[in-house]
C-alpha cells in the first residue's frame, strides 16, 4: 500500500476549505440560528408562528450539512481504497449526482458528474469517485473551480495517466431568479494527461459518457 | 415587522394545527353563498363589483412588506449572511464572497417577494364577463418556492383548472396568483389551498382545481437524499370536489 506519494495540500485544498472541523460545528449552530431568526424576521415574516418555530435550527443544520466539505479532505476518505492493478484502460464513473451551493448567491445548483481515468497501475474503489465530488461539491462553489479541484484531487491521489471530468448543472440561482430561464444548463470540463494531450482519448470519453 | 399585519393564513396555522382546511373550507362555502345575493361586508370600500369588494374583504391583510421594507431590511439580511458564512468556516474576505451576503440577502429578498403582492392588486382588471361554463385549464406552470423548515428551495409545476361562472380570469393572472403564493416560506400543502380559494374568492366560479407536483431539495439534497422523489398535492373545491366526472375530466386533461 503506497502513501508516500507527496500530497500538495495548497493545489487542492486551500487552507480556508478545511478549517472548519466537524466537532465545532454544534457549538456554531446558536449563532447560525440567531442569523437565520434575523433573516426571517426581517423578510416579514412572523417568527412565532407555529410553522416556522424551529426553522433557524433546522435551517442552520441544513446549510451546516451543505457545506459539510469543509470537514472533509481526499486523504480522509481514500487512505484504504487504492489498490494495484495491472490496468491501464479508460475507467468512467457517470452519472453522479451532485449538489453544490452557489457562493456568490448561497443558492443550490446541481447536476450530474461523469469522471474518467485511465489508470498507471493504481486504480481506486469506485465509490471513492463519488465520493471525492461530495468533499468537494458539499461547499460554496462556483461550478469551473468545482470541475478542477474534482480533477486535480484525483490527479494528485493516485497520479494516473489522465483524468477527465465533465459537469453538467443546472444553476438555481439563474433558474428561480434574475434571468429565470427554466432549461439552461451549464457544462464544465477539466481534461488533465492523455485527456488534455490526446484528442482521441478524450473523444473516447465524451462518447461514453454521453447521455444515453 | 409588525406582527398585525401578519400573513392572514398564518393566524390561521394556529387555529387548526397547520393545515387551515376546515377554516378555508368553511370561508369557501360562505363566498358560494355570498355570490348568490348575500350582504355588502361591513366596512369593504364602495366598489362598481361585488366580487371585488369581497377580495378586498379577505385579503385586505395581504401584504406584508413593501419595497421600503427591503431597502431597510437589507443591511441587516447582510449582516446575518455574513454571520452564517463565518460560522461555516468560510472567510467572508475572499473575492468570491466578498459581495456574497448582499447578493444572498437580495435573492432571498426575491424568493419571498409574494409577500409585497396583494391579489387584489393583480386581478383588479382582468376578470371579464363571458357566457362560458367548460373547463378551462392552465397546466405545467413552473412554480418555485422555499420550504419554510429549511429555508431550502421547492419546485415543480401547477396544473389550475376551473368551471366558470359567466366571468372569466385572463390566463396569466392564474400564473400571477401562483407567483403571489409561491415566492414565500411555505408548506406544499398550504400552497396548493391558497390558490385555489384565492380563484375561488375572486371568480365565484362552479369549481376549481389544483394540483401541484414538485421535488422537495431538503429531501433531495438532505436528510434522506431520494433523488425521484416528488410529492403531489391537490385541491379540489366546488364542482371539481363533488362531481367525480369532472374531477376525472379535469385530471385527464392535465396528464401529459
Amino acid at each position: 500500500m503506497d502513501n508516500s506519494h507527496s500530497y500538495k495540500m495548497s493545489t487542492v485544498h486551500r487552507h480556508h476549505e478545511t478549517s472548519r472541523k466537524e466537532s465545532e460545528d454544534e457549538s456554531r449552530l446558536p449563532a447560525l440560528e440567531a442569523a437565520y431568526t434575523d433573516i426571517l424576521r426581517h423578510l416579514g415574516e412572523d417568527t412565532d408562528r407555529e410553522g416556522l418555530l424551529r426553522t433557524p435550527l433546522r435551517a442552520a443544520k441544513a446549510i451546516q450539512f451543505l457545506t459539510k466539505g469543509y470537514h472533509e479532505t481526499i486523504d480522509d476518505i481514500l487512505n484504504n481504497a487504492i489498490f494495484d492493478e495491472d490496468h491501464d484502460e479508460m475507467v468512467i464513473v457517470k452519472d453522479i449526482d451532485m449538489f453544490s451551493l452557489c457562493e456568490h448567491h448561497m443558492v443550490p445548483f446541481f447536476g450530474k458528474v461523469h469522471i474518467g481515468y485511465i489508470p498507471n497501475k493504481k486504480v481506486v474503489g469506485l465509490s471513492k469517485l463519488a465520493r471525492i465530488v461530495e468533499i468537494f461539491s458539499r461547499r460554496l462553489q462556483v461550478q469551473e473551480r468545482l470541475t478542477k479541484q474534482i480533477a486535480t484531487g484525483i490527479s494528485e491521489a493516485l497520479q494516473p495517466k489522465g483524468v477527465a471530468v465533465v459537469i453538467e448543472a443546472a444553476h438555481m440561482c439563474m433558474v428561480m431568479r434574475g434571468v429565470q430561464k427554466m432549461n439552461s444548463r451549464t457544462v464544465t470540463s477539466a481534461m488533465l494527461g492523455v485527456y488534455l494531450e490526446d484528442p482521441k482519448t478524450r473523444e473516447e470519453f465524451l462518447y461514453l459518457s454521453r447521455r444515453t | 415587522m409588525d406582527r398585525s399585519k401578519q400573513n392572514k393564513y398564518s393566524s390561521n396555522e394556529k387555529n387548526d394545527n397547520g393545515d387551515g382546511g376546515s377554516v378555508l373550507n368553511g370561508h369557501f362555502d360562505g363566498m358560494v353563498k355570498r355570490a348568490a345575493g348575500g350582504p355588502q361586508a361591513p366596512g369593504a370600500e364602495s366598489a362598481p363589483h361585488r366580487s371585488t369588494s369581497a377580495v378586498m374583504e379577505s385579503w385586505k391583510e395581504e401584504r406584508t412588506r413593501s419595497l421600503e421594507d427591503n431597502e431597510m431590511s437589507l443591511p441587516s439580511l447582510a449582516a446575518a449572511y455574513t454571520t452564517i458564512l463565518r460560522g461555516l468556516g468560510e472567510n467572508p474576505q475572499r473575492q468570491g464572497l466578498l459581495k456574497t451576503p448582499w447578493r444572498a440577502a437580495t435573492a432571498m429578498q426575491f424568493f419571498t417577494k409574494g409577500y409585497q403582492e396583494k391579489i387584489i392588486d393583480v386581478l383588479n382588471d382582468a376578470i371579464f364577463d363571458e357566457d362560458h361554463d367548460e373547463m378551462v385549464i392552465v397546466k405545467d406552470i413552473d412554480m418555485f418556492s422555499m420550504c419554510e423548515h429549511h429555508l431550502v428551495p421547492i419546485f415543480g409545476r401547477v396544473h389550475i383548472g376551473y368551471l366558470p361562472n359567466k366571468r372569466v380570469l385572463g390566463l396569466s393572472k392564474l400564473a400571477r396568483i401562483v407567483e403571489i403564493y409561491s415566492r414565500r416560506l411555505q408548506v406544499q400543502e398550504r400552497l396548493t389551498k391558497q390558490i385555489a380559494v384565492a380563484i375561488t374568492e375572486a371568480l365565484q366560479p362552479t369549481g376549481v382545481g389544483v394540483v401541484i407536483e414538485a421535488t422537495h431539495m431538503c429531501m433531495v439534497m438532505r436528510g434522506v437524499q431520494k433523488m425521484n422523489s416528488k410529492t403531489v398535492t391537490s385541491t379540489m373545491l366546488g364542482n371539481f370536489r363533488e362531481d367525480p366526472k369532472t374531477r376525472d375530466e379535469f385530471l385527464r386533461l392535465i396528464k401529459s
